[in-house]
């Protein structure tokens, strides 16, 4: 027996610690089955070096050891997976937030714009029929009131969503400064572990799972980065998280992300006090995807207009309804329509107006629809008009009307009979500039997409379909995830059915190394005996 | 390919959920009858099912409308066809007093007549509907003719009304109908009635003028007058007879009218429940369908997740 008296006991022992070995490793595996992130661990078993003999009969092995317990996983598939998640993170989190729109509209249904614009109209066609009587007059004024508390409404529940949408999107920031953080701080420790020539398995599972839930939020590009090498001659990697090419996380460094109420509006529809996301150092940030994108898009977005993002977000909506208010209300008042779209009221573009009637106590002038005040009172029709005389001052004044603030105004608010049907005072079967209005319901020159109820129908539709494309992405996404996710399973995850016929296979090896162990000693003893 | 057994529960997880989705579809279009809850199910549905509703609503009043216009023509043909009377009756009395066989005391009794349907003629020129005068243009809430018989104006016109104040009601997308006959049409021969002319004469209806002029020739028994004026007379029956056919032709216009926006009605309504609504039994047929493949998914599942080796390790 060449190599020491005790070589063979020394190689049966060397079998039992790799065989444990490689159990606890198998015991870490199973215990981990349902910890998120996890990667399986495989314990890499090699023949030791062997022995040269000195005299020329070969090599003597020499048992077997482990010299490492590696991490089985594939970076290409996390890297895949953190960038089809950003994109799923931007379009979950745009169709739930137009769907919410969506509910807002309530269209089609017995309670949406179409039904409540057609009782109005309805109401004055029965007007047009009795126009003496004070009793229809007074449906005339409810229904119309009925109106504009339907555009009100929709204006206000629009500015409340963008608010909540601006109070998310300080939430998300929040979520990723404190990811980068807690990234930073593994970065040190894993970092730190591995100087000392280990693979820190377990942290960098737990980072991995970190940047999973970090590329929902926003855009991130993640590298790992050889800055030089170590005295020991191994390369010094750091771990750099990046957004649009600025890091986040730079090995132990983290820059934050931080929100500033705007001092002045992007749109002129937003609600005071968004948030601008910025970096801490007040550099400007550039954020092409992940949630955040779509919170902001869906906040700020008015395709593009003055330096808003492109996207048909709320401030576009608000924006349309706005334009709805304000050129029906100077139709129906003045008989004004810009066939042409050239912002100016060409002489042969006045036509008759409720202004330009009569009601059945003689009044003229009277503007059927004004704006609420700053204490919400309606506005009478000389307020409105604070001495304009010419068209084109008359036009201004039609600036001050949105949609949460028009109404049915003060005059008719007090007195139906000043509802104008009449061309003529005293006449009052006179419905001639009742039949003009009641004409312009059908006017399809009243807006560039037609007639009032086909501006809606198509705002709503624009709504309806961007909804849906947001929806079906969402979903693509989400089917793409999963696969990718199922593809990082099956190289990571683990399988209990393999694990435990491993767990046989090294008990058989324990087993053997343990009869070895015996015999060995038997033959010892034998030996020591004999003397 | 490597496969855990986690990843055949995340699948199974995963499946069943589209599964539950798909039912929870079905069984809300059950539930509430339609295609779609909200634009975004099917936006170009959403879009027609607007269009459709505004088409179908806007039909339902036009046929109010023409309803209402009809009932203002009846009651015009109604008051036309009294006019008729009084006016055949004052020919027969003409006639009858023309004959030169009447003694003063008849001729007085044929004029006294004659007041009196003068009287008729007045009052029904300020026949209302529904507390509107029908032939007082736009002036709906005036009477036509002063009807005071103390006043030395009895008969005469009490407004001006010109000959365009046309009530016109909306039938159709910008047609109008014009529902009323005008005074001045009906008693002033076509010329619009003036209130207070220039001449004393001026404001009283030509019709109310030939009652005035046969009752002074009937009062002073100048029978060659009487027998000028039936000329008068056949021509004011035959501006009734010219406009009670116009009412008519009117009439007929609205009739075939209504009958079109009803058969409309029923048309635009049967599209836009094909639009919106779901097919019950299909729908059934689906949900239906969606259970049996989730049943077979939680029992196929179930199979396959549940045993390991541990359960056939000794």
């Amino acid at each position: 027996m060449s190599g020491g008296s005790f070589f063979g006991f020394n190689v049966a022992v060397r079998g039992l610690f790799t065989a444990q070995r490689n159990l606890s490793v198998i015991a870490h595996n199973l215990n981990n089955v349902n910890t998120p992130g996890f990667s399986r661990q495989q314990a890499i078993q090699t023949a030791a070096t062997p022995y040269y003999t000195t005299d020329g009969t070969g090599m003597v092995g020499a048992g077997s050891e482990v010299i490492a317990v590696k991490r089985i996983r594939d970076e290409y598939l996390d890297s895949k997976y953190w960038s089809e998640n950003i994109l799923k993170g931007e379009y979950s989190a745009k169709s739930e937030l137009l769907a919410e729109m969506e509910v807002r509209f309530g269209e089609p249904s017995d309670s949406g714009f179409s039904v409540i614009f057609n009782d109005f109209f309805a109401s004055l066609q029965e007007l047009s029929k009795d126009s003496g009587n004070e009793a229809v007059r007074s449906v005339v004024r409810q229904k119309g009131i009925t109106f504009t508390d339907y555009l009100n409404n929709i204006a206000v529940q629009l500015e409340k969503m963008q608010e909540d949408v601006n109070i998310r999107v300080r939430a998300v920031v929040d979520e990723i400064n404190s990811l980068a953080e807690q990234i930073g701080k593994l970065n040190q420790q894993i970092y730190t572990a591995e100087l000392g020539n280990n693979i820190a398995n377990d942290l960098r599972d737990r980072r991995t799972l970190l940047v999973d839930r970090l590329s929902e939020l926003i855009n991130i590009d993640v590298y790992e980065v050889e800055m030089g090498k170590l005295p020991d001659g191994r390369p010094n990697k750091h771990f750099v998280i990046t957004i649009s090419g600025k890091p986040l996380v730079d090995h132990f460094t983290v820059s934050k992300l931080t929100v500033e109420k705007r001092t002045t509006k992007l749109n002129e529809e937003d609600i005071d006090g968004l948030y601008d996301v910025r970096w801490e150092d007040r550099n400007d940030l550039v954020i092409k995807s992940g949630k955040l994108k779509g919170y902001l898009d869906i906040r700020d977005g008015k395709q593009g207009q003055n330096g808003s993002p492109n996207y048909t977000g709320i401030p576009h909506y608000i924006q349309m309804l706005d334009r709805f208010a304000r050129t029906f209300a100077m139709a129906f008042n003045e008989g004004y329509i810009d066939v042409n779209g050239d912002g100016v009221i060409d002489p042969q573009e006045d036509g008759t107006g409720h202004a330009d009637g009569f009601g059945a106590n003689g009044s003229t002038g009277v503007r059927f629809f004004t704006f609420l005040d700053d204490t919400r009172e309606p506005v009478d029709s000389a307020t409105f008009m604070d001495g304009a005389a010419t068209v084109d001052e008359i036009v201004k004044r039609y600036e001050n009307i949105r949609a949460r603030n028009i109404t049915v105004s003060k005059d008719v608010n007090d007195n139906c009979n000043t509802i104008a049907t009449s061309d003529t005072d005293g006449e009052i079967g006179n419905i001639r500039v009742l039949n003009a209005i009641l004409d312009m319901r059908h006017n399809s020159q009243m807006f560039s997409d037609g007639a009032p109820e086909d501006f809606m129908k198509s705002l709503i539709s624009t709504m309806g379909i961007d909804s849906q494309q947001a929806v079906l992405y969402a979903k693509n996404q989400e089917a793409i995830l999963h696969q990718v996710d199922n593809a990082r399973q099956s190289v990571a995850g683990v399988s209990i059915d393999e694990e435990l016929a491993n767990m046989v296979r090294f008990q058989h090896a324990y087993n053997a190394a343990a009869k070895l162990i015996v015999t060995i000693g038997e033959i010892y003893e034998m030996l020591l005996n004999s003397v | 390919m490597r496969i855990t057994n986690n990843m055949l529960i995340n699948n199974m997880i995963r499946h069943i959920n589209n599964n539950l989705d798909r039912m929870s579809l079905y069984q809300s279009q059950i539930a509430t009858g339609k295609k779609i809850s909200k634009p975004s199910d099917d936006p170009i549905v959403a879009s027609r099912a607007l269009k459709l509703r505004t088409d179908v609503s806007e039909i339902k009043q036009y046929i109010r409308n023409v309803q209402d216009a009809q009932s203002w023509l009846d009651t015009t043909e109604t008051a036309l066809a009294h006019i008729g009377d009084v006016l055949q009756r004052t020919r027969e009395l003409m006639l009858e007093a023309a004959n030169g066989t009447n003694t003063p005391s008849d001729t007085q009794k044929i004029k006294e007549e004659v007041v009196e349907l003068k009287k008729q003629i007045i009052q029904l020129s300020n026949t209302t509907y529904a507390d509107r005068h029908i032939f007082s243009g736009f002036k709906t809430d005036k009477k036509l003719l002063i009807d005071d018989e103390t006043s030395p104006d009895f008969g005469k016109f009490n407004i001006d009304v010109s000959m365009d104040e046309n009530i016109q009601y909306e039938i159709g997308v910008g047609i109008f109908i014009r529902i009323n006959v005008l005074g001045g049409d009906l008693f002033n021969m076509g010329q619009p009635a003036v209130s207070n002319g220039t001449s004393p004469d001026d404001s009283t209806p030509v019709l109310i003028q030939h009652f005035n002029e046969l009752i002074a020739a009937l009062d002073a028994g100048d029978l060659e007058k009487v027998n000028e004026l039936l000329n008068s007379f056949d021509k004011d029956i035959d501006n009734v007879l010219k406009l009670r056919a116009d009412v008519g032709a009117r009439t007929n216009r609205l009739e075939l009218t209504e009958y079109r926006l009803e058969t409309d009605l029923i048309n635009f309504a049967e599209q836009m429940s094909k639009n919106e609504d779901v097919d019950m039994a299909q729908a059934i047929i689906n949900l239906r369908n969606e259970e049996n493949v989730y049943r077979a998914s939680l029992a196929g599942g179930a199979q396959i997740i549940m045993p390991t080796l541990v359960d056939f390790l000794r």
